[in-house]
């Protein structure tokens, strides 16, 4: 009996090495006509309302759905941004609100049709409301921030109109139906699908669209790839025309250096989460086109637990804010990509408009800090941890070391924690950790969301804890406030609140670096800040 | 010798029967290990701009949460029995469906690693073992110091930027196939033989095109216990009175070294692989995740890091009953490799 004959194993190291020597195959011919996409995330659902739905799971229904309205666009500093304040319709070709503002209504494009063929009607458009509020998923407590809670709003006035009761003039009402969630699903399709147990279709709608989108899924595999494809028959862009690429490839790569070689290869097209550094270095090589936008509904912070010892202190918080190295973290962290929160000057000692987030009068002070330490009682300082999640480290471990270096030199000893991301979660819902930095976005960025969202509250969001009732109250107020005048005033009430009292440290907005073939043209910060496909051509 | 063969298949029947307590065991400590890990996966997947405590509420039924561990333990357990390894939160998909569809993946690459792995490390550790310290031994011992040395993603990341970024030969380094191919029917899950089986050469050709770096740079690593074990043992056989005496009765050099030291001196080798093999499916993550390659391992780490507990479970279960075959695979090799071990 023979054991080993190394004859086929030399032939398989033959075939190895002509592996190796071949070259890349010839592309498909529509690769000019197909956009491939990069990120480090992944879709997991078709449908962005499932709980524990992606970013990239929502920027792809913004191309399988359409809703009601949508955001406009506008230039900020050259940039394509979305614009919170022009509203246009999408499924809706117009749509009225009352002079009392308590009555929105939308009347439908008569073109409109779902991708199987059949058109879109108001009964849909109702169904798919309903769905949003009733139904146990995401899109309630979006739409909640509208005012609009209850199947009860949403009245059928014929085939192609459909009419939306307000309790109160939600500044807020309309704006949410362009948000990612209230999407128009076909309700006969659904309904073929719905059970007993799930009579919204929700676990149907995970896996499969049935909507009148730009693109029709072509191939889904969760974690992996996503393949989309245009719908020829689609008409709800700005030019009346569908959308420009045949076919979108939605592709995950883990690993931030490969998706920088993809793209500078060319073989990918469009990227929006590279590292900072990598972005620095292709942007000097000059070949590719960087769009970087500060993502102005983003904020970075670092937080103080206002109810726990002794950051309950104001004058502690305040020592703080005064011996941060703001410069040197920001060139750290983000190699000063991104707009500063912080360094400004107020000539009377006032803000100087009523518009969050603001950029705080601070800056890197020791003298200031000692003295707000000698205040507070503990002039020789005190001891506490550092947190942050293993998902930022990125940029967080250089921001982390400086901090714990310059609060050191006022005596407070700092302890760097790194967590995994479930675990910082779950500690800041509990309120746990005493000092940290985090991120938030908001979808619908005006000074009254953020903070009563961001600063009132026991909920997780709410980072700092704090729980000042004038603040909630101001704040409140300010949500159904028709004047804008008045609306400006409580901003810059609120603003001086927030500098005075210090809950938390805001940092900076970091950008949204997107990287792309010099070819591709178009492309607008969207504020689900992922790509909207839709929006993108090719030169 | 078929006696041998039917004893030989008993023994590995009551060898797979004796494994099952042992994983029972990993299933129920893996299941109360997620538990007592401190991170809550309702609240990070809860973590919609708006998600208030109505959607972690929300999610914890959903997975389960909200009765008490062994309440959760009897259902987990009850699942399992009905071939139900739950749900993961991260992809939205049972996890038997995902696991089914990425082990595959990861098995494809292990086997391609080990493969090439073996072709070079059993003659480079017999070529050292034939001159003991001379420059060819030292050059071996230099190249497994090296391929040891250098953490797997390192290599990886070296091999893209060489063959693909610098040079443009490999493609690029984006999972299994070029996105721009269409897959063939699935039958065995194995790329490159589902390629075959449907006569598409050109595809074959791609999916074996994307398997030779993240297979190489797994193999980089491996390379050196093999070679070292094949090494020692060639060594002691070498040094053994049969050799010296097939020698001495003038045996061509061939058969010496082949038929007679290197059949006795497999056996650690292939010991050593076994334990490779399990060890590279689980520890590829790395590999995995630097080439996008939709395996197991980058699967369970992502499972991990959000607490995503159903997948996590899985997982381990899954390497657990994995390396269970492996051994017993191992054992079977021994009796062929010599006839003269039992494996009860």
């Amino acid at each position: 009996m023979r054991f080993v004959s190394f004859r086929p194993a030399a032939s398989v190291l033959a075939t190895t090495a002509l592996l190796l020597i071949a070259t890349a195959p010839s592309q498909a011919q529509t690769r000019a006509e197909t956009l491939r996409y990069v990120t480090g995330s992944a879709v997991n659902t078709l449908d962005p309302n499932i709980p524990g739905s992606t970013r990239e799971s929502f920027a792809l229904s913004m191309s399988t759905y359409d809703r009601l309205v949508a955001f406009g666009r506008k230039q900020l500093n050259g940039k394509w941004v979305f614009d919170l304040d022009t509203i246009t319709g999408e499924l809706a070709e117009s749509y009225d609100v009352s002079p009392d503002g308590l009555k929105l209504t939308f009347r439908l494009r008569k073109d409109a049709k779902f991708q199987d063929g059949s058109p879109v009607t108001a009964e849909d458009v109702k169904w798919s409301l309903d769905r949003c509020v009733t139904a146990p998923i995401l899109g309630k407590a979006q739409l909640l921030t509208g005012s609009l809670t209850s199947a009860d709003q949403f009245k059928v006035i014929d085939p192609l109109t459909i009419e939306v009761t307000l309790p109160k003039p939600d500044k807020l009402a309309l704006p949410n139906l362009a948000t990612v969630y209230p999407m128009i699903i076909n309700s006969k399709v659904a309904k073929e699908h719905a059970t007993a147990d799930d009579p919204w279709a929700t676990a149907w709608l995970k896996e499969h669209t049935a909507g009148s989108g730009a693109y029709v899924v072509e191939t889904f595999k969760p974690g992996e790839q996503v393949i989309i494809k245009r719908d020829e028959a689609w008409n709800r862009g700005t030019a009346n025309k569908p959308a420009f690429f045949k076919r979108v490839i939605i592709q995950s790569v883990p690993e931030p250096a490969t998706r920088a070689n993809l793209v500078e290869r060319g073989d990918a097209d469009l990227v929006v989460d590279l590292q900072a550094s990598d972005v620095q270095s292709l942007e000097a090589k000059g070949k590719l086109k960087v769009v970087s936008t500060p993502q102005y509904n983003a904020i970075t912070y670092v937080s103080m637990n206002n109810q726990m010892p002794p950051f309950d202190n104001v004058n502690v918080r305040r020592a703080i804010a005064y011996a941060l190295p703001y410069d040197d973290m920001f060139k750290a962290a983000l190699f000063g990509r991104g707009a500063p929160l912080f360094g400004a000057t107020w000539p009377d000692g006032k803000p100087l408009n009523g518009i969050y987030p603001f950029q705080q009068p601070v800056k890197l002070d020791l003298d200031k800090a000692r003295e707000y330490l000698k205040a507070a009682g503990l002039p020789e300082g005190f001891s506490t941890t550092f947190s942050f999640n293993v998902g930022q480290s990125s940029t967080a471990e250089p921001m982390a070391a400086l901090v714990k270096e310059s609060l050191g030199k006022i005596g407070i000893k700092v302890d760097i924690q790194k967590l995994p991301d479930a675990q910082m979660s779950t500690q800041i819902n509990e309120k746990k950790l005493p000092f940290y930095t985090e991120g938030i976005v908001a979808w619908l960025p005006s000074t009254d969301y953020f903070y009563r969202n961001f600063y009132t509250g026991n909920q997780r969001w709410n980072y700092s804890s704090i729980n000042n009732p004038d603040l909630a109250a101001i704040a409140q107020e300010a949500r159904f406030e028709p004047d804008k005048a008045k609306y400006e005033e409580a901003g810059r009430k609120l603003n001086a609140m927030h500098a005075d009292l210090m809950p938390q440290i805001m940092l900076w907005q970091p950008n949204q670096d997107a990287v792309m073939a010099s070819s591709v043209e178009g492309y607008t910060y969207e504020f689900h800040r992922q790509v909207d496909y839709r929006d993108v051509s090719r030169k | 010798m078929t006696t041998g063969l039917g004893a030989t298949m008993v023994r590995a029947g009551r060898r797979l029967l004796s494994s099952l307590p042992a994983l029972f065991g990993v299933l129920v400590f893996t299941f109360l290990l997620m538990r007592v890990l401190p991170g809550d996966p309702a609240v990070f997947f809860a973590s919609g701009p708006n998600a208030g405590k109505e959607e972690i509420e929300q999610i914890r039924k959903q997975m389960g949460l909200d009765r008490s561990v062994p309440e959760q333990l009897v259902f987990y357990l009850s699942d399992i029995g009905h071939g139900n390894l739950g749900r993961s939160m991260m992809t939205g998909q049972p996890v038997l469906k995902d696991l089914r569809e990425r082990l595959p993946a990861s098995l494809e690459l292990t086997f391609t690693a080990l493969l090439i792995a073996l072709i070079a490390a059993v003659p480079l550790g017999v070529v050292a073992a034939l001159k003991p310290g001379s420059i060819v031994d030292h050059g071996v011992r230099l190249f497994c110091a090296l391929g040891v040395c250098v953490p797997t993603f390192v290599s990886g990341l070296l091999l893209i930027y060489v063959f693909y970024y610098l040079l443009g030969l490999a493609p690029d380094p984006t999972g299994r196939v070029d996105v721009f191919t269409s897959l063939p029917p699935q039958r065995t899950g194995f790329l490159s033989i589902d390629f075959l089986l449907a006569g598409d050469i050109e595809g074959w050709w791609a999916a074996c095109k994307q398997l030779i770096l993240p297979a190489v740079s797994m193999a980089l690593f491996v390379i050196a216990p093999l070679a070292r074990i094949t090494r020692a043992s060639m060594l002691v056989s070498l040094g053994s009175d049969f050799v010296r005496t097939a020698r001495s009765v003038g045996l061509s050099w061939r058969k010496v070294v082949v038929t007679y030291a290197l059949r006795n001196a497999i056996l650690p080798v292939i010991t050593i692989a076994g334990i490779v093999f399990s060890t590279m499916l689980g520890a590829n993550v790395l590999v995995e995740k630097v080439f996008s390659w939709p395996g197991v391992a980058s699967y369970a780490l992502d499972a991990l890091l959000s607490s995503d507990y159903a997948p996590v479970q899985g997982f381990v279960l899954l390497m657990a009953s994995l390396f269970v075959l492996v051994n017993l695979v191992v054992d079977i090799c021994y009796g062929i490799a010599d006839p003269r071990v039992s494996i009860a």
